[in-house]
């Protein structure tokens, strides 16, 4: 049985950008009925990551539901773009860091789920070290 | 599901978004599983506490708990207490004329006395259910008891360290675990710690 996947792609290979550029990306899904689909997600988002509570905000959001009628097609592939905002900038640090990163949900029958992301960079802020006692 | 960052962005495995309650499946003893649990609950007309120390699993068992307690048609508050929470906000303890009701506390014995026994009688008089966590007896039945041990922390930590990376060895864990005195929490921190200083990226 093949298992539902979807692809994500940013049109700039090196996954780097300055706060105002413009972040474009393509996403295809595979799945072998496009009836199975119940919805379909595609995010851009920054989140913190390390050992305290965690944060997280969306800057860019679609949503498509079968549900709502829309017409979801996973035979041709989709598109978004954004402009990326002046801040947070990408940060490397010990105990925290800021990730970027766009991501598609696609949302099957029985609650399942299929789901890629793709992580980038905005700003050069250079990484953290460690700093043993 | 694919997931997968580059290389240029690597995670640290100990990192809260990797280790919280939920994102690992809680890793029952021998013998006992999910639905038991449930059924020794529902055994005390829906009303018991977990128990167990600081760091040994208890919001990681509720975690995993809580999605049974729902598809078995209870509708479940959840609540979590931090330090210094002696009281349930009024407006969230629950939704008014609702039969199928689990209260849940993770943190129960953040509440003062007053508040745990205006809870517990509330629950009482509108047969809602009330499931706590809390490192000691708080007169509710004790249904589990969680524990932690170094073949646990260890297991953890390879389920949770990407295939083929050395960067923490067994006599690391072993080291953070004793240290901790058994806090699997803690343990993980001062994992993501030792990881984060031997990360080749850097």
């Amino acid at each position: 049985m093949i298992q539902p996947r979807v692809t994500l792609h940013l049109h700039n290979g090196s996954r780097e950008y300055q706060p105002g550029d413009s972040l474009t990306g393509e996403y295809r899904l595979d799945v072998v009925n496009r009836w199975d689909i119940r919805a379909m997600e595609v995010s851009v988002l920054w989140y913190t990551e390390g050992k305290g509570d965690e944060d997280l905000q969306v800057h860019y959001f679609y949503r498509l539901s079968a549900d709502d009628g829309d017409y979801i097609n996973p035979f041709r592939p989709g598109r978004f773009n954004t402009k990326l905002p002046n801040s947070p900038l990408s940060y490397e640090g010990v105990i925290v860091k800021i990730r970027w990163c766009a991501r598609v949900r696609l949302f099957l029958p029985h609650g399942k789920e299929a789901v890629d992301e793709a992580i980038f960079r905005v700003g050069r802020i250079p990484y953290a070290r460690a700093v043993l006692p | 599901m694919s997931c997968s960052p580059t290389p240029r962005f690597p995670e640290n495995p100990f990192s809260t978004r990797k280790t919280r309650p939920g994102a690992i499946p809680y890793v029952f003893p021998l013998g006992i599983d999910c639905e038991a649990i449930l059924t020794r609950l529902a055994q005390h007309d829906w009303r018991g506490a977990i128990v167990g120390p600081h760091g040994s699993g208890k919001s990681a068992l509720l975690a995993t708990l809580i999605p049974a307690i729902k598809s078995g048609g209870h509708l479940v508050v959840h609540h979590e207490l931090h330090d210094g929470q002696r009281r349930l906000s009024e407006k969230t303890i629950a939704p008014k004329d609702d039969a199928d009701v689990v209260i849940v506390v993770d943190g129960y014995e953040q509440l003062s006395r007053w508040n745990r026994m205006r809870l517990q009688h509330r629950c009482r008089r509108r047969h809602w259910g009330v499931l706590v966590t809390s490192h000691g007896e708080v007169g509710l039945p004790t249904i589990f008891r969680t524990g932690t041990n170094m073949e646990l922390a260890c297991r953890l930590v390879r389920e949770l360290l990407p295939l083929a990376d050395k960067t923490i060895s067994d006599t690391d864990v072993s080291a953070a675990f004793t240290r901790h005195e058994g806090n699997l929490r803690e343990t993980l921190f001062t994992l993501y710690d030792l990881y984060e200083s031997r990360r080749e990226d850097r």
